[in-house]
């Protein structure tokens, strides 16, 4: 017998090898998509890629035009369990209220007032709805593009449970700002995550004031959401006129430093909520969770961003918006962002002259009502979306998103779910770090986070299956298919989209047809057949294949 | 060929028993060739930028309490900090006040203190100090990690020499294939519906993943061969069922706060004890951006910081002469409070070194003073000792390492050392507590029992 040896050290490449490319319906369906639904491949491979790409980035605002999505949404409920202060339960499979209802900021806010176990209920209302739309909504590429935003303006919706539940309860309006602007212009979506209740309270910005101010959410607002940390150079220079570009005319520094965080965060002091505030002796704030704009806390000395000089005494908010217009409209911005966007689209290492494109496209666009979806679409028609492939990890979401579509399954999204995904890595709207969750392999890739991706799919068909996916596989099989053979390359061609690897087919052969002749039909009771069937697909899922895309 | 379960269970033994040589009731490294004594080194990281300044607060410092009329540690009163002796400066520095069990492994000279500490690159975001931090380099974030330069540059090998008791590999790790993620021992294995079909399916993720070599097929197969580890090596009971891990000495991990951290903590420590050849684990412990409201947050993170600590070093207490634990965080924060009640993104920061052979009850460093043209930036507490100088010395004195210029390229260890450790050499530090017997030695013995031909 042979020893299996400890193997030899090696250093695992950054990027991952690229493998033979499938067909563009397949790219698109799983980088554009939360992957193909049974006859969504050949349905996109009749339309072509532009007139796919063109359907998506124009999504109907009618709900009757997503009719499966939108019944999926009404029908779902969502069980909510919690002893009253007076001993009584609550136990209630609840609609989703918040979200198909349409809750605004009153009824969400008043929320607060009741038991603090209502608290998390709208985060999640929102990811079950989330789930629902990822996994049955016609409009693919608008949730993959919100959960981009999501993690790029990331907010952890948890932060302030038990501390005013201000984030929590008003969650589903913090999603919908991500999917008013989801392909629209950046500039407009940066001012509306600031004056959000989620990110003024989440990075402080609620509570900052003249001397010293909150830094938080300016820092973060240049190395997060606006120009990047390749742009941050404190390391190279420590004043504004040092930075190259800073004393031209009109000024154009090549990145920024820590005095520029410093500026902008005396330029959003005063920016906050009304939360009830003290602002002088007999004057308060209402606690509303309106947006409120206090001149008394305000810096109004003149400042300096982007070497660019801001005069003292501006009108109310001017320098907050001057901010945003100097980091929106910043070449660094555009290349941060586009890079981001090739990085989610189509490679953890996306071709620079794709970057440099779109970053071009990003800036000639920048006061386009349409600015994102101009980019998108340069992005997904580009050479480069048809031919990269494997160069990205299925991150958990997707995973379960398109292991349940492929499989037509009836998904109905509860706490099991969401703990599922959380256990393989992916913490639904409560990354606690401001960096939203990476989107690189290199973090979804470990031993823990792998074994948790076998073992929820395996359960799927078990006796803990987590109740919130019913499967009818046999079913599902065409007449024609009866073989081993035939069975496996049905459901691999489901999952897949493609011939898997010969190893791999290989052994789910092997595995489907135990023994016996793979061009006949599987022998073994009806419940072993049926379970052999489950456990088959279920290891399609495991597969190296259907962990990229 | 392909190995079955079975198989694979007796060759692994055999191979431990033979890896290990004469040493099988020692710590098994599992190099044969490579019989060097090194010390287990854990890495805890406070993820977020620690406030060491309300840690180990410089309450005697008159500057100190100016800046910070809200969040400072008190050195009278109600809620004063915990006075330490063998300061660095003729200042009055006190522990926060909820950091009594670091003071008792403080004052047992199981823990040293190393103040006005940190990453001399002058970044203020966390990704970036983290990089860089992770990287060992104040000049490429985007390096591999400085643990796995160690295990390189020693040519570590064995089932198992480096482990992160968290979800993800960090950074420190990230680039090695050695390096595995473990947040659940007793459970680690694949759990399927049907004890025939998922040893199948065991072997069949084997043969697929063994396919081809991108980065999803290493990781698969590392899983694989994980999952036989755990379970050739975890202590069983008569029916052959994984036994659940219980801490020794009397030590109870934190439950209310820090349990995130006494979690992984103990995962380490469980794998210690099953004689993997771990050699370095990590363990992250986040929450420290305390940029408002700082005083709600902090106490309740340090308790459950020293909770944790001093819980594993308790339940590790029969490995204490050969363990090393190094807690690091990316940067300090800002002296002035903010408006917020909270404190902006800093620079210099306290480090902790404990272990058997730390020469600890003492502060190490030199302090820059706080005066407004001793910080840094005229603003932040300046750096007087690169943490890269306290890594270095626990890599050649504890980790037997002698190629440290190869972890720490472009990096001057100091002519002078710190002195923090000491080589193995006498009877290590005494516990830090009165330790209870230790319980019969079946969590710790090498596997043998468990082969069945």
């Amino acid at each position: 017998m042979t020893l299996r040896l400890p193997r030899v050290v090696s250093d695992i490449p950054e990027a991952p090898a690229l493998q033979a490319t499938p067909p563009v319906e397949i790219i698109a369906l799983n980088r554009m998509a939360y992957g193909p639904r049974p006859g969504d491949v050949e349905r996109v491979q009749a339309m072509g890629l532009t007139a796919y790409v063109d359907e998506q980035l124009n999504p109907s605002a009618n709900p009757a035009d997503d009719s499966t999505c939108t019944e999926r949404l009404n029908a779902a409920r969502l069980r909510i369990t919690y002893t009253r202060s007076d001993g009584t339960r609550v136990d209630e499979m609840r609609p989703l209220r918040t979200i198909t209802e349409n809750w605004n900021l009153e009824q969400l806010y008043a929320i607060r007032q009741q038991n603090g176990n209502e608290h998390a209920r709208p985060i999640e209302e929102v990811r079950a709805a989330t789930w629902i739309r990822a996994i049955y909504s016609k409009w693919q590429l608008r949730e993959v593009l919100v959960e981009f935003w999501h993690n790029h303006f990331n907010v952890d919706s948890q932060r302030d449970l038990g501390s005013g539940a201000r984030i929590s309860t008003t969650w589903p309006l913090y999603d919908a700002i991500m999917r008013r602007h989801a392909l629209g212009n950046f500039r407009a979506f940066l001012e509306d995550v600031a004056q959000s209740i989620a990110m003024l309270i989440y990075l402080d910005n609620a509570t900052s004031r003249d001397g010293p101010a909150n830094e938080n959410y300016a820092r973060e607002l240049f190395e997060l959401h606006g120009m990047g940390a390749s742009n941050y150079l404190n390391d190279l220079y420590d004043r504004w006129r040092d930075v190259p570009g800073a004393t031209a005319t009109p000024p154009a520094p090549v990145g920024y430093i820590d005095q520029d965080v410093y500026e902008a965060a005396r330029a959003f002091t005063g920016w906050t909520l009304e939360m009830g505030q003290t602002i002088v002796s007999n004057q308060r704030l209402p606690d509303t969770g309106k947006f409120a704009y206090v001149e008394r806390w305000h810096d109004n000395a003149q400042k300096r961003v982007l070497a660019t000089e801001f005069d003292s005494n501006r009108p109310a908010m001017e320098d907050g918006r001057r901010v945003f217009d100097l980091i929106a409209a910043h070449p660094g911005t555009a290349r941060f962002i586009c890079e981001k966007l090739c990085r989610r689209l189509v490679s953890d290492t996306p071709p620079q002259a794709l970057v440099e494109r779109a970053a071009a496209a990003w800036l000639a666009a920048k006061d386009a009502p349409d600015q994102i979806k101009q980019v998108v679409r340069l992005i997904l028609l580009s050479p480069e979306f048809a031919a990269t492939w494997g160069a990205k990890v299925k991150r958990p979401f997707d995973m379960m998103a398109a292991f349940l579509r492929a499989t037509s399954a009836d998904v109905t999204p509860n706490s099991n779910l969401f703990s599922a995904v959380a256990a393989m890595g992916y913490t639904h709207f409560t990354w606690a770090p401001p960096t939203g969750l990476p989107e690189a392999g290199s973090y979804w890739l470990s031993t823990a986070f792998m074994l948790r991706r076998w073992n929820t799919l395996l359960g799927l068909f078990g006796n803990n299956s987590g109740g919130y996916a019913t499967f009818a596989l046999q079913g599902q099989i065409p007449a024609g298919v009866t073989s081993s053979r035939q069975i496996v390359e049905f459901w691999v061609n489901r999952l897949l989209g493609r011939p898997a690897e010969a190893t791999t087919l290989n052994r789910l052969l092997d595995f489907m047809r135990q023994n016996q002749p793979a061009d006949a039909p599987p022998t073994g009771t009806a419940a072993d057949i049926t379970s052999r069937i489950n456990n088959l697909v279920a290891l399609i899922g495991m597969s190296p294949e259907f962990q990229q895309k | 060929m392909t190995l079955s379960r079975r198989e694979f269970l007796v060759g692994c033994s055999a191979a431990i028993a033979a890896l290990a040589g004469s040493r099988v009731t020692n710590l098994v490294f599992a190099n044969p060739a490579d019989t060097t004594a090194r010390d287990i080194l854990v890495v805890v990281f406070l993820r977020g930028g620690c406030d060491g300044l309300n840690l180990v607060a410089p309450t005697g410092d008159r500057n100190y309490a100016d800046a910070r009329p809200v969040v400072r540690v008190p050195n009278s009163g109600s809620g004063a900090g915990i006075s330490i002796n063998n300061a660095i400066a003729p200042v009055d520095f006190r522990l926060h006040p909820r950091a009594a069990s670091l003071k008792e492994l403080y004052d047992s000279r199981n823990l040293a203190i190393v103040h006005a500490c940190g990453l001399t690159n002058d970044t203020r975001s966390h990704f970036d100090a983290m990089d860089y931090m992770e990287a060992g380099l104040n000049d490429d974030k985007n390096s591999n990690g400085w643990l796995v330069r160690h295990l390189n540059s020693i040519s570590a090998s064995g089932i198992m020499p480096a482990v992160s008791a968290l979800g993800s590999v960090p950074k420190s790790l990230r680039g090695s294939s050695q390096a595995l993620s473990i947040n659940d021992v007793n459970n680690f294995r694949l759990q399927g519906n049907s004890t025939t079909y998922t040893n199948q399916q065991q072997e069949a993720l084997r043969a697929m993943y063994a396919a081809a070599g991108s980065p999803i097929h290493q990781v698969g197969l590392s899983t694989l061969d994980a999952i036989n580890t755990v379970n050739s090596k975890i202590a069983r009971d008569s029916q052959n069922r994984p036994l659940p891990y219980t801490p020794e000495a009397g030590a109870v991990y934190p439950t209310q706060y820090g349990t995130s951290l006494g979690n992984a903590l103990r995962i380490v420590a469980q794998l210690i004890k099953m004689d993997v050849g771990l050699q370095v684990a990590t363990v992250d412990y986040g929450g420290w951006d305390t940029h408002g409201d700082q005083n709600r947050f902090f106490g309740n993170l340090v308790e459950g910081l020293a909770l944790a600590m001093h819980a594993f070093y308790n339940d590790m207490n029969r490995y204490a002469s050969r363990l090393t634990v190094a807690v690091v965080s990316e940067f300090g924060r800002r002296l002035k409070e903010n408006q917020s009640a909270g404190t902006d993104h800093g620079h210099g920061n306290v480090m902790f070194v404990m272990g058997g052979y730390v020469n600890g009850g003492k502060m190490y460093g030199s302090w820059p003073g706080l005066a407004t043209e001793q910080l840094d930036n005229r603003v932040d507490l300046a750096i007087t000792t690169d943490y890269r100088a306290v890594l270095a010395e626990i890599l050649s004195q504890r980790l037997a390492n002698p190629n440290v210029a190869e972890v720490f390229p472009r990096f001057s260890v100091p002519a002078q050392p710190l002195d923090i450790v000491r080589a193995t050499n006498g009877q290590p530090n005494p516990p830090a507590r009165p330790m209870q017997p230790a319980p019969a030695p079946g969590n710790s013995r090498i596997f043998l029992p468990l082969v069945r031909r």
